[in-house]
Formats: C-alpha cells, sequence, structure tokens
C-alpha cells in the first residue's frame, strides 16, 4: 500500500476505499495529520486495518485513531463495530491485556505542599504497590473470592473493603460488566493471576504522581474538579496474567472453530474470531468481561494501596477521590444508528478509548512527559462509534531504547526535571524512555482538531513508580 | 543453538530454526526459556522438574505456539522455567510429553503470551525446519 492509495477526506481523515482489496466489507478510516501518516506507513498497521475491514458483520468503517501502529490482529489503535446478530467477536480487537486501562486521582493538594514530601512519597507508594515482572500481591485470593471478583469487578472489591461507594460513579460501566461469567475462564487463568490482584506488573504500566500543569478549559475542569497545580495521581494498569490468559486460551479455541465451524476466512491467524451470536462468541465474551471485572478490581485495590501510602505521609486520604477510570483494550456492547435503524454492535477497542460526549477521556504520556484528560465529544458517537486514542505507540525497540540510553542515566535526566523515580530495574526504565515513544501532544492535538475529543488539562509528572 | 533474538518496535521476535520438528519445538522453548530468565544455562541446567503436557492444535505453526504458551503459562503459575521437552508422541497436529526445567526467584521479561504473528513453520530445501515466533511483553 501507498500513500496514493489513500483517499484524503479533509486533513485528519484518510480514507482507504473499500474496492482496495475484493474482500473489504467497508473502508477504513484514518485519523492523522499528513506527518503522522508517513510514520505510519513504516509499519504493516494499515494492512492490518484493510484486514479488519473484511470481517463478517462489520459496520461503516475500520477505524484508526493516531496513535495506531502494528498489533496482532488488529492494529492498536483500532476501533471496529459488529452487528451483535450477524457479526463476529474477535479477542484480537481487543488485545492480550484484557481491560489494560488508566484511572485519574485528584487530592486538594498543589505542588508547592507536597515537594517536601514527593520522595517520600513516592517511596510509599513504590512499598504499598507490588511492581516488576511476575511479582504477586498482598492479596492472595481463594477460588471462591477469585470468582467473586471474576463476577463483581470493582464494587466487588468495595464489599471486601477496599473503596468507598463514590469510586464507582466515576468509572467507566461502574467498574464492572454484568455479562462476566467467571466459569469461562479457565483454571489456568484463575491460576496465573490468583495472586496478582494489586500488582502493577512492568513494562509501561505505571502510578505517576502528577501535577495539573495547564488548564485548557476551565468550566471544564471546574466540574471535574481540577485546577491548576493540583496534585493528582494516575494508575496505568490492567488484567495481568489472568487477561493474557483469556485470549491465550479463547484464541486457540477460535483458531479452531472458525477454521472448521464457521468457515471464516482469516488472512492472519491473530484475528481469529466467530460470530458473536455463537456459543464460542458468547462464552469469549463472558470471559472477556470477567477478565475486565479483575483489572477493574485491579485499580480499584491499587487506589486502596495509594490511600494506605497518602495516609502514611500526611495522615489521612480522604481527599484522594476518583476523576475517572477508562479502559483502553475491550469490547462493549453499544447502540448507534445504522442507515436510520437502531443497531445493537459490539465495539471493539483496541488501544483506543471511549469518548462518550462529557466523558472524561484519559491519556497518559509516556514516562516523564506529558499526560492529558480530555472530554468526549458529540462527533465522536457520529464518527468513532464513540472512540478516541489511548497514548503514544513506541518508535523504537525495547533493545535499541537499552543500548542507546542508560537507565541510570535516564533517572538523572528525569531527577533534574525535578521527577522523583523509583523502578524496580533500570533497564526496564530505560526501555520506557521518552525518546522511544510517538509525540503524545501530536496524537492528544489530531483528536481535538478532528472533533472526537477535547483536551481539558495537561499533567506533567512529579514522580514515577514502576516495576 | 538454534534460536536469535531479532529487532522488534514494542515486543521480542524470535528466530528458531532446527533439523527436525522436534528439536525446532525444543529450540523455541530454549529461546523462550533464555528471555523468561537471562542467567538460564540452556543445556546445562540440572532439570529438578518435570510438568506433563499434551496439546492438539489444527496445524504444526498453531501446534508451536499452543505450546509455547501452555509452557508459558506452567511457567508463570509454578515460577519455574523450562529447558528441555521430552515428547512421548509428536506429529504436526498433537504432542504430548514433559516439561524439565528449574524453579526460578524471578523473571527477566513479562511475556502475556507467544503470538500466532508471523509464525509460520517451513522446511527448507536442506531439510531443516524454521519459524519466527513474535513474543507480546
Amino acid at each position: 500500500m501507498e500513500k496514493r492509495d489513500l483517499i484524503k477526506i479533509n486533513d485528519l481523515v484518510w480514507e482507504i476505499a473499500k474496492d482496495f482489496r475484493p474482500d473489504m466489507r467497508v473502508p477504513c478510516r484514518i485519523y492523522s495529520s499528513e506527518i503522522m501518516l508517513d510514520e505510519i506507513f513504516k509499519d504493516r498497521s494499515l494492512d492490518q486495518l484493510v484486514n479488519v475491514a473484511a470481517l463478517p458483520g462489520i459496520q461503516k468503517y475500520a477505524l484508526a485513531m493516531p496513535d495506531m501502529h502494528e498489533g496482532y490482529g488488529f492494529p492498536i489503535g483500532g476501533v471496529a463495530a459488529f452487528d451483535a446478530k450477524e457479526g463476529i467477536i474477535s479477542p484480537g480487537g481487543i488485545g492480550y491485556d484484557i481491560n489494560c486501562g488508566v484511572r485519574l486521582i485528584k487530592s486538594d493538594k498543589v505542588v508547592g505542599e507536597i515537594k517536601p514530601f514527593l520522595e517520600k512519597l513516592g517511596r510509599e507508594i513504590y512499598k504499598e504497590v507490588p511492581s516488576g515482572v511476575g511479582k504477586g500481591g498482598r492479596l492472595k485470593l481463594g477460588i471462591n473470592d477469585l470468582n467473586a471478583v471474576l463476577q463483581g469487578g470493582a464494587p466487588k472489591m468495595l464489599e471486601f473493603g477496599y473503596g468507598a461507594a463514590a469510586d464507582l460513579e466515576n468509572t467507566e460501566s461502574r467498574g464492572f460488566l454484568s455479562a462476566a461469567d467467571a466459569s469461562m475462564v479457565s483454571k489456568t487463568a484463575k491460576d496465573r493471576g490468583s495472586d496478582q490482584l494489586g500488582t502493577m506488573g512492568a513494562g509501561n504500566h505505571f502510578v505517576e504522581v502528577e501535577a495539573v500543569d495547564e488548564i485548557f478549559d476551565g468550566a471544564a475542569a471546574e466540574k471535574l474538579g481540577l485546577f491548576k497545580d493540583q496534585v493528582v495521581i494516575s494508575i496505568h494498569m490492567g488484567s495481568r496474567g489472568l487477561g493474557h490468559q483469556v485470549a491465550t486460551d479463547h484464541i486457540k479455541i477460535m483458531l479452531g472453530a472458525a477454521l472448521k465451524k464457521y468457515k471464516i476466512d482469516l488472512p492472519d491467524r491473530e484475528l481469529a474470531c466467530v460470530p458473536f451470536n455463537s456459543e464460542e462468541g458468547r462464552n469469549y465474551f463472558a470471559a472477556m468481561c470477567a477478565a475486565a471485572n479483575f483489572a477493574w478490581a485491579n485499580r480499584q485495590f491499587i487506589t486502596y494501596e495509594i490511600r494506605k501510602a497518602w495516609s502514611k505521609i500526611f495522615g489521612n486520604s480522604d481527599e484522594l477521590k476518583i476523576i475517572y477510570d477508562v479502559a483502553h483494550n475491550i469490547a462493549k456492547i453499544e447502540e448507534y444508528d445504522i442507515g436510520g435503524k437502531k443497531k445493537q454492535l459490539i465495539v471493539h477497542r483496541k488501544g483506543a478509548t471511549r469518548s462518550f460526549l462529557d466523558q472524561p477521556v484519559l491519556i497518559p504520556g509516556s514516562m516523564g512527559t506529558a499526560s492529558y484528560v480530555l472530554l468526549g465529544q458529540e462527533k465522536a458517537l457520529e464518527e468513532t462509534f464513540g472512540s478516541t486514542c489511548h497514548g503514544a505507540g513506541r518508535t523504537m525497540s525495547r533493545a535499541k531504547a537499552k543500548k542507546q540510553i542508560r537507565g541510570s542515566e535516564l533517572k538523572k535526566r528525569l531527577n533534574e526535571k525535578g521527577i522523583v523515580v523509583n523502578s524496580g530495574s533500570l533497564a526496564g526504565l530505560a526501555e520506557e524512555a521518552p525518546e522511544a515513544y510517538k509525540d503524545v501532544d501530536s496524537v492528544v492535538n489530531i483528536v481535538e482538531r478532528a472533533g472526537i475529543a477535547k483536551r481539558v488539562a495537561k499533567l506533567r509528572p512529579l514522580a514515577v513508580i514502576k516495576g | 543453538m538454534s534460536y536469535k533474538i531479532l529487532p522488534h518496535t514494542a515486543d521480542l521476535r524470535m528466530f528458531v530454526a532446527g533439523d527436525s520438528l522436534e528439536i525446532l519445538f525444543s529450540e523455541a522453548l530454549a529461546g523462550m526459556a533464555s528471555i523468561l530468565n537471562k542467567k538460564i544455562k540452556i543445556g546445562a541446567e540440572k532439570e529438578t522438574v518435570k510438568r506433563e503436557i499434551e496439546i492438539d492444535s489444527p496445524d504444526q505453526t498453531a501446534l508451536l505456539i499452543d505450546f509455547l504458551n501452555k509452557a508459558l503459562s506452567l511457567s508463570q503459575i509454578n515460577r519455574e522455567v523450562y529447558t528441555r521437552a521430552v515428547f512421548k508422541k509428536f506429529s504436526p497436529t498433537f504432542l504430548s510429553g514433559t516439561l524439565e526445567g528449574v524453579p526460578i526467584g524471578k523473571f527477566d521479561e513479562d511475556i502475556k503470551a507467544a503470538t500466532y504473528h508471523e509464525a509460520d513453520i517451513q522446511q527448507d530445501k536442506d531439510g531443516s525446519w524454521k519459524t519466527i515466533v513474535i513474543f507480546d511483553i
């Protein structure tokens, strides 16, 4: 594929026509500037998007956000909606880390108040939130409690005593999906996840203490309870080994089922899919919902751990309240107008965030760079199945980052910018260097100009806690 | 050693080869072991743990990926790394046997899964087998 194969709809939207390839059922639409498009052509994400456009039951467009890059099956930054009656469901359209997402917590404090305590706060959070590769947590659930968490998500953690009712009011789907069925999650997945609740993992997952650096929309900020120089805390993580195993298990089942029973033509194995309205489809969706509930429970327990750390420094943590919690790897059943008719669709968001009107959208930057709070806009519901970007993709391999950047020097560089770093691995730190990622400012700029989300505030890091 | 880590922007890409399919599978297992724990000495470890496995898949490429994912999940659950596979039965769509390995204190890499992306076992003119495996980390 070349740039001349794309039709320019406007400065920020590009189309691959339905007749580009004979098996395409709908066109593709890509939200990107022309400059970023040149970067996108460096990997196979556009070919992956065309493959998505060929899947049965897809509606309107196969969509990609400006942070799109090559994934497994679907591109990351991809959005696709399928007819719930006649279309498919595909684990590749959600990702291995089911309900990887972001939670933002606000405090009443400003940067000046917290600065003398920043090192101590970073250390306390690092002590409270287990992080690192394969690290288990303090909360080791027996099978009955684990099943209850898989069914009940974040609300179940409240019943266990790890939060307040107000926490759920500002969580996407109130922190649980009722379609979950713990019996659809394999013993292997449960064994992988049983000691991982309240753990961060490693890689690009983190807890970050941040300051509100810039307000773009005063009225919207006030409504969210955000103000300049306010101290906030971001959590970025997902369903850990449990979610990864759910994806692995069901891709294997579907590869068998798709090939034999449903005779679906797969241009790519990682697009393994079955009719949503099938036993295998319903089973995967139920397991995906259970894994999503586990991720919300995870972020809820980590909130509890952060509150503990905060209380140790400041006496109590009543001021720590949830601004919002979003998923960016998930499938949801949502209703949309398609050709004048209301239709139930399975909206797959893989590295994409729901962006309903006036809903907070949380976009984490790479470590040490800005993050953003935005609000969803009406245009997202009209054009992108209520979706927007999720962050910035990598531009440099982990191996190259480790070769070019020394973890100790990066830590020193961040410290010199006033950012406290608590990390279990200097090599892991180097892998997540800001220069290894695309520019999140550009990505956010594009979604705002495209009208699918609107900037409210920019956050800058004060303390980074990671595995 | 017939595996090699190749460049990949976000995750890990491994090239693996073997004179037979069984050797290819064993080399892939060893390659994954070396990713999971960099201090593992393939071929020199005294394997003290054994796990029975049995897998069926639509074809040999899917069987390889499913085999690696089985080893991975057992690794993470039991905190072990498997450096050797002893096959009792082996065909392009079914295998049974034993994974042998050692307990480990920590993992060096958090592998989410072995993916089917770019995986395609092919036989060269000289009779050797090869493929790429990409691990989502």
